[in-house]
């Protein structure tokens, strides 16, 4: 793709700046960044990736190998969208087994016919 | 574990029980500064807490040997491919005045999804894994108790692991690291989405551990062809990852920009730069500033790249800069040697030092060039914002090649970074949440069923590892081979042995650099040059630096090459250095005798300043021991200081020779004593000789009873004296 090529037309693409004070230019160009960034906020808001379920997995006490295969398995079954972690906590709790316990289970194969809880 | 000045770091006793290791702070640490600060003969302005142990600026010893650390936190960027050779850098980098270290990842590593384990080497940088972390942690927090300071210990939240990252960075207690999405999409071509989803948990785990996010805009700089035209989108670049930064939860004072001033002499360089700067500053009011020096412009040329960063830093007093990063003289010609990290950080703090109170003594104008060409800098940013807006976004905005466009916005060249927003690694990685999403545990960003009310989102299973680090799962090696164990086979035996190598950047890496000077044409010069260093046993020579001193004269190069030797310790002959004796002792013996001691600088030479402080009393000489001195000053005649030696029945002479030519230092030292021979004075004075290009065993031969070269204390001269003097009684 041929993309924009312009000459420097600063002085007349300004005008509409040029009354502006100091305050009231930075005021304006936070204002626009807030609306550039507010839909990439809401869109990591509501979405989630590997890289995330692999570090909640992380902070759950899994190491980072036992955490990508995990996250890897359940990417594959369609379980992220649920929450890796909330994944295996709700099959720890439904077995009474510990959430290592629960996750090495997964790991053997075992419960996935559980899934998603 | 703790260190010792005098012994080195004990790198296996550093890797030893690594599985329990748990650092003793986390989060980052700013210098503590204080105000007119008295050090030494000076009142520092802008100055922080001394350090316990550091290697003074080369010059400190005319002033007491003092020490003043600047009250900015200063960067050394660290790169060698094995951390275990890169924590003995940090520790010399500290004791010179670095407080941040910042790791440099091995090459590619954006592009692995998911953690490295192990200790595996890495080509330009570090593979980033939890046991190199923890040993790296483990030496700083050794290293700072022995320096007296916190490091700050550094690296990179980037590509497709950036939350993985983040939460091992959080356990392990580093303190500072790079994170901006924007990076990945332009740089590493990592899809738009998954980076800026992934980003927001990064953003969120790092603020709550009290790490310091530094940005990636200033590689715009370092990949622009004229870099101070793409001024105008590092603004956007800085903003964008800052409002998305705080929009994740991170409070300002943990985000910080990474910026640079992007022109090099010959440019104007202050003129261009420094509106920039002020601009730049008035426009992120609130956040805090990591000004690195420039890189774009870095020749192979040493001292060049020294005035440059001498400029830079002079930008960052001149505006207003929490951190000021370093670049090494030597990033223009290879990776770093350890020695020019030393230097780097030297320019930093000499200048800073030397400029202290400036802005006691100069103002910025507030009209004229500088205001106008700073509003000039926002307006443009402000038309590159609507511009996004007006295309639909940031992710329409990088598809239509809007960033790192070569023009100077609104000027556009037409030869942006484009990225499809649905393309590049990672690409359909990025899934919308369930109503019933959950993650239970602290510090998650975004929709989750368990971050309600007050409990703690981990409170379900009892605490994550944020909470409670014995839940953090340790890996040590995961390959045979590839693993620090098998580096340092070779590295712990020889030291067992008591061998010494040369080296620049690991141990055992055998290179070393001298400079020649070959009187000819360059490309004669070259080949001559080359042919002399493998004379000098250097296997493959290689030009690291090529200056013109004169198209036909000549030229000077500098030249690397291998020099594989291994010196044994114990076969080495050490020159004798005299115990000085204590103070109380040596004045004690000298108060009652009256001792005359005559002193000069002789032949034509006008420097004294080494004579008046081995000898007055100000100065820490032996007046204060209550020796007699007799100064004649410089200029003088063995025939004069003979002459005085003999009318106030002195029983020692001292000369110093600082600056000499063809040898006349050694000309000087032998007539002294052949004088003193004839006069039959030799007996009874006690003759030295003193300056730069003496040594003990010099002054020897040319007759004289002792020699002090460079660094010489009037304790040790005193001890010299009382000892021979006591012999004789």
């Amino acid at each position: 793709m041929k993309h924009i090529e312009r000459e420097d037309d600063f002085s007349s693409r300004r005008m509409h700046l040029r009354e502006l004070s100091d305050d009231e230019l930075h005021a304006r160009f936070w204002d626009l960044v807030n609306q550039i960034v507010t839909p990439l906020i809401d869109e990591a808001r509501s979405h989630t990736t590997p890289s995330i379920e692999r570090s909640v997995l992380l902070r759950m006490g899994f190491s980072s190998l036992e955490a990508g295969d995990l996250v890897a398995a359940m990417h594959r079954r369609g379980l992220l969208n649920h929450g890796a972690g909330r994944q295996i906590l709700e099959l720890a709790n439904k077995r009474r087994i510990s959430i290592r316990d629960a996750g090495s289970a997964l790991l053997e194969g075992r419960y996935w016919e559980l899934l998603p809880l | 574990m703790k260190l010792s000045p005098d012994s080195k770091l004990d790198i296996a006793e550093l890797l030893r029980d690594l599985e329990h290791f748990r650092p003793k702070r986390k989060g980052w640490s700013w210098r503590r500064r204080i105000e007119n600060q008295s050090i030494g003969p000076f009142i520092y302005r802008d100055s922080a807490q001394s350090l316990k142990h550091s290697v003074p600026l080369a010059a400190a010893h005319h002033f007491d040997h003092i020490d003043p650390q600047c009250d900015l936190v200063i960067t050394t960027e660290i790169a060698s491919g094995r951390f275990e050779d890169d924590l003995r850098r940090m520790r010399m980098a500290a004791w010179h005045g670095a407080d941040h270290i910042m790791v440099i990842r091995t090459t590619g590593q954006s592009h692995i999804d998911g953690l490295i384990e192990g200790t595996p080497e890495g080509v330009g940088g570090i593979p980033i894994s939890r046991k190199q972390i923890r040993a790296t942690r483990k030496a700083l927090d050794a290293i700072e108790d022995e320096v007296g300071r916190p490091i700050n210990f550094h690296s990179y939240v980037s590509g497709l692991a950036g939350p993985d990252i983040a939460v091992l960075f959080a356990e392990e207690g580093v303190n500072g690291a790079h994170q901006d999405p924007q990076y990945n999409v332009l740089y590493r071509d990592v899809n738009m989405h998954r980076s800026f989803v992934d980003a927001a948990e990064a953003k969120r785990v790092l603020a709550d551990a009290g790490i310091l996010q530094l940005d990636g805009a200033h590689n715009a700089n370092a990949t622009a062809r004229e870099a101070w035209k793409v001024t105008p989108e590092l603004f956007v670049q800085h903003a964008i990852n800052c409002a998305y930064s705080r929009a994740a939860g991170m409070p300002d004072d943990l985000i910080a920009l990474s910026t640079v001033p992007p022109t090099a002499p010959p440019a104007p360089k202050l003129r261009l730069d420094l509106p920039y700067a002020v601009a730049l500053r008035e426009v992120f009011a609130g956040f805090r500033f990591r000004a690195q020096q420039n890189t774009r412009y870095m020749e192979a040329n040493a001292r060049e790249v020294n005035v440059t960063h001498v400029l830079d830093t002079l930008i960052s007093k001149l505006a207003r800069t929490d951190i000021q990063s370093t670049i090494t003289p030597d990033e223009g010609r290879n990776i770093p040697w350890h020695y020019n990290n030393i230097a780097g950080v030297n320019t930093a703090r000499q200048t800073l030092m030397g400029i202290d109170g400036l802005g006691e003594l100069l103002r910025l104008r507030e009209t004229g060039p500088l205001r106008d060409k700073a509003r000039e800098l926002k307006e443009r940013a402000v038309l590159f914002l609507e511009e996004i807006l007006d295309g639909g976004g940031y992710y329409a905005a990088v598809a239509a090649g809007q960033f790192v466009d070569q023009g100077f916005y609104p000027e556009r060249r037409g030869d942006g970074i484009v990225r499809d927003p649905e393309g590049g690694d990672g690409a359909d990685s990025v899934i919308p949440r369930a109503p019933d999403y959950g993650a239970p545990v602290c510090s998650h960003f975004g929709n989750n069923i368990y971050a309600q009310g007050d409990a703690r989102a981990c409170d379900a299973h009892g605490g994550c590892t944020l909470c409670d680090p014995d839940k953090i799962q340790y890996i040590d090696e995961l390959d045979a081979d590839d693993n620090v164990n098998r580096r340092l086979e070779r590295p712990l035996d020889e030291h067992r042995r008591g061998l010494l190598r040369p080296e620049v950047e690991k141990h055992g890496d055998n290179v070393v650099s001298v400079t020649l000077f070959v009187p000819a044409s360059p490309r004669v010069a070259e080949a001559a040059a080359l042919q002399m260093a493998a004379h000098m046993g250097l296997k493959d020579p290689q030009v690291i630096s090529r200056r013109m001193m004169h198209p036909a004269e000549g030229s000077v190069f500098e030249i690397k090459g291998i020099l594989d030797i291994a010196i044994a310790i114990d076969e080495l002959e050490l020159p004798q250095r005299l115990e000085p004796l204590d103070d109380a002792e040596i004045e004690s013996w000298v108060r009652p005798r009256e001792i005359h001691v005559v002193a000069a600088t002789v032949g034509e030479d006008e420097h004294s300043v080494g004579l008046h402080e081995i000898l007055d009393i100000k100065h820490g000489g032996i007046e204060r021991y209550g020796f007699h001195c007799h100064n004649l000053g410089t200029s003088v005649s063995i025939e004069r200081l003979l002459d005085t030696a003999a009318q106030t029945d002195a029983r020692a002479v001292l000369i110093s020779t600082i600056i000499t030519h063809a040898d006349v230092h050694q000309k000087h030292m032998r007539q002294l004593h052949e004088l003193a021979l004839e006069r039959g004075l030799r007996e009874r004075l006690l003759l030295v000789a003193g300056g730069t290009q003496v040594t003990d065993s010099l002054a020897r031969e040319c007759g004289l009873d002792a020699g002090f070269g460079r660094g010489t204390s009037g304790r040790e001269l005193a001890s010299f004296i009382v000892g021979r003097l006591r012999q004789a009684v």
